[in-house]
């Protein structure tokens, strides 16, 4: 979903003069009519694949079959409650969060550090900033099947070159201890060229006069960072923040052809979680009760990075 | 496709308004059919599949059959499920044998009993074409539920050049497991404590463990499922726990072969590369063994401990519950063209897997292939011992739990009897349902 659905929404509601409420309304309607036409078309889509799938799932999640053949009855929290009992649900989710804290940290930094470096623009910036950014042009599926090849084990190129090293080589996609990293670092790799535009965008803004009195000031490059360039970006630290964070749960396509959430449910994020209750379970009680936590989850936290956001830009 | 797997709870109601919007009553004209086909080894079966239905198109005037590729056998079943419930189901599928009873106990079947008897056949004279040992994944309570299509086994395939080089003949492979741990230490080079060339390799990944892990049950006696019923799997039982052991000392007692779970893919490719000098893998695969090993290579029987014996594998047709009356007929219709002696011979030339049609091996075509590639014949004589493949309630949860604690063996972290007794415990807890209203159900 992105994140300028919300924002066709709201509809101002102010409390009129009783007398004239119904005149007021005709109005305004009126008035505003030419609008709501020609937002129908994107209403009518958002509401069927946008906020119909929600209410179908919202539904969904409350009912469940006892057996194969015993009908659909209406059980309440019941799916919620087992979900949140289910330790593969549990395992998904610290997955999830180990996997978002270690692939936004990273690609934030990395992007960071690309951005201040490429910061000025010539040739050589230009081709290095097109070569950065090369990794979020390709599609997540053909990354993941690249990098497929590169982990394989003994014959792959990571182990090609590693392999001289190493006495024992490690089976990067098939050790339950080592394949979620296996998948972080492809994530980041993927990532960091994307967040560094933001970040390049970012540094465009900070003023050149500031800049250079701290020059004259006599401020080194570590203080100019430390006090003018880091506090200017900060609005583009919490986009990215945000960003990364949703990623984290919403990019999995890579689990999908790389590991299945395997090896023994080692790379088992949330929304593959959902897929296998889904598909392989067929338990769509289940899958929707997941759904939703998760849609909870995430509203919680848009919710929460807009509103420090829009504090920011109100109080400082 | 990826995309619309993350959209999946909002597939089933895209599904059925792409389809309410895409499918208008026909009023005459040919009746319009619609084959779901996955393809899971490569490719070029898509283009082969597009030739097929062609050329049955031509001969069938009064029918229009289209050929839409639905991705894995998993998404297969995905895409099966979701029209199914948007109510606009296809007329035929090429669905993975494995999901049938499933889809049974799911009523999302159509009974073939009837279409049989309509051609004034019986059931008895209908699966008699195909091999026995792929009736079992075709019949559910006696009833005709699958047609099979195209099918396999898993072989032990060896390279020949470094067998000899190690003084071994490959003319005479390993029959049993004694033989085969010989070869493999034989096989294995290292370099001090660093292993160069692995003595076997043997897949481990969602799917491919658990098919597996019934190889070498059966081949230990052991039969890894009800095959009667779908509430039951033997997990924790004498068979697989030998079954594991072995793999597990393959890989910590003798270090032959490389610890962890490798997908199918690491496998051939490692083989292919010298980089394992045996491995065990589906039929499937020997195209492309054929077409890229740089060296001799020969493929034999899977080894024994108890028996010789492998379960199947591949894909059957199916009706989905649901279809039209007409619909079915023409499928039906599709469905024999496609399972005939000629057809069946021809697609198993394209794609590797073997004909289940008996009578496909009679034809000219295919005693001049079997004998230009005698490695072929391998396969379909290894079929006079293949079992059915394993099929029970929610085929692939119960398939997983057990895949987990494979997992978790051959990474070093768990020993073979305690991962047994736990997979057994979580495959009861899903099948706890179904047996609530079958075998728990008393009067």
């Amino acid at each position: 979903m992105s994140l300028a659905e919300p924002a066709a929404l709201p509809v101002a509601a102010s409390v009129p003069p009783r007398l004239h409420i119904v005149a007021r309304f005709t109005t305004r309607f009126k008035a505003s009519l030419p609008a709501y036409l020609l937002l129908l078309p994107s209403l009518v889509f958002l509401a069927l694949f946008t906020y119909g799938a929600m209410g179908r799932v919202l539904i969904d999640a409350l009912y469940q079959r006892a057996t194969p053949k015993a009908p659909l009855r209406f059980v309440g929290l019941d799916n919620i409650a087992a979900v949140l009992a289910d330790p593969a649900f549990t395992g998904a989710v610290i997955n999830n969060l180990i996997y978002a804290i270690g692939t936004a940290i990273p690609s934030i930094g990395l992007a960071l550090l690309f951005a201040l470096a490429l910061a000025r623009t010539n040739a050589v910036t230009s081709a290095l900033r097109a070569a950065l950014f090369l990794p979020v042009l390709i599609p997540m599926v053909a990354a993941s099947a690249l990098f497929l090849f590169i982990f394989l084990p003994n014959v792959g190129l990571l182990d090609y070159y590693i392999g001289r090293l190493l006495p024992v080589l490690p089976n990067w996609l098939g050790d339950p201890d080592i394949a979620l990293y296996a998948i972080m670092i492809i994530t980041i790799w993927k990532n960091a060229g994307y967040y560094m535009l933001f970040f390049l965008t970012g540094l465009q803004a900070v003023p050149e006069d500031v800049m250079e009195a701290a020059h004259l000031d006599g401020a080194g490059p570590l203080m100019r960072l430390r006090y003018i360039i880091l506090p200017e970006l900060k609005p583009t630290f919490l986009f990215v923040v945000v960003i990364a964070t949703l990623n984290a749960v919403t990019q999995v396509d890579h689990v999908f052809v790389m590991t299945k959430g395997g090896p023994s449910n080692a790379t088992n994020l949330v929304l593959f979680y959902i897929y296998q209750q889904a598909v392989e379970h067929y338990d769509i009680g289940m899958a929707s009760a997941a759904t939703l936590l998760t849609l909870a989850a995430l509203m919680a936290l848009t919710a929460l990075s807009f509103r420090t956001m829009a504090n920011r830009e109100g109080g400082a | 496709m990826l995309f619309s797997r993350r959209l999946m709870l909002g597939l089933a109601m895209a599904g059925s308004m792409a389809g309410a919007l895409a499918f208008p009553a026909m009023a005459e004209g040919p009746t319009e059919i619609d084959l779901f086909f996955p393809v899971p080894v490569d490719g070029k079966l898509a283009r082969d599949m597009g030739t097929l239905i062609k050329e049955f198109n031509e001969g069938h005037p009064g029918i229009k059959a289209t050929a839409v590729y639905t991705g894995s056998y998993d998404d297969t079943l995905i895409k099966t499920r979701a029209s199914i419930k948007a109510g606009k189901p296809p007329s035929a599928v090429i669905m993975s044998a494995n999901f049938l009873l499933d889809m049974q106990i799911e009523n999302e079947l159509t009974n073939l009993d009837s279409l049989i008897a309509a051609d004034g056949s019986t059931k008895e004279k209908f699966l008699g074409q195909f091999f026995p040992a792929l009736q079992g994944n075709a019949v559910i309570d006696r009833s005709v539920y699958g047609v099979p299509f195209h099918n396999s086994t898993p072989l032990l395939y060896i390279n020949a050049d470094k067998a000899k080089e190690a003084g071994l003949d490959p003319n005479k492979p390993p029959q049993t497991w004694a033989e085969l741990t010989d070869w493999a230490k034989k096989l294995t080079k290292r370099e001090g404590d660093k292993v160069t060339q692995w003595g076997i390799a043997i897949p481990c990944a969602y799917d491919y463990c658990g098919w597996m892990m019934e190889t070498l049950t059966m081949s230990n006696g052991g039969r890894y499922y009800n095959e009667e019923f779908g509430g039951e799997v033997y997990y924790d039982t004498p068979s697989m726990l030998g079954a594991l052991t072995w793999w597990s000392d393959l890989v910590y007692k003798h270090k032959v072969h490389t610890p962890g779970a490798t997908p199918g893919p690491a496998v051939s490719t490692s083989f292919i590369s010298g980089n394992a000098a045996m491995m065990m893998l589906s039929t499937g695969s020997l195209t492309y063994v054929r077409e890229n090993a740089k060296f001799n290579y020969k493929v034999a029987f899977i080894p024994r401990n108890v028996r010789n014996a492998v379960p199947i594998g591949g894909a059957s047709l199916i009706i989905p519950a649901g279809v039209e009356a007409e619909k079915q007929k023409a499928a039906w219709t599709l469905i024999k063209w496609m399972t005939s002696p000629e057809k069946s011979a021809w697609w198993s030339r394209a794609t590797g897997y073997f004909a289940p049609n008996m009578a496909a091996y009679k034809t000219p075509d295919m005693v001049d292939f079997l004998n230009k590639n005698p490695d072929a014949k391998t396969a379909v004589e290894q079929l006079d011992v293949a079992k059915a493949w394993f099929a029970t309630y929610k085929t692939v949860p119960v398939r997983k739990t057990l895949e987990d604690e494979v997992m978790l063996v051959l990474n070093g972290k768990k020993q073979p009897k305690e991962a047994l007794v736990a997979a057994q415990k979580a495959a009861d807890e899903t099948l706890k349902p179904f047996n609530a209203e079958t075998s728990l159900k008393l009067p």
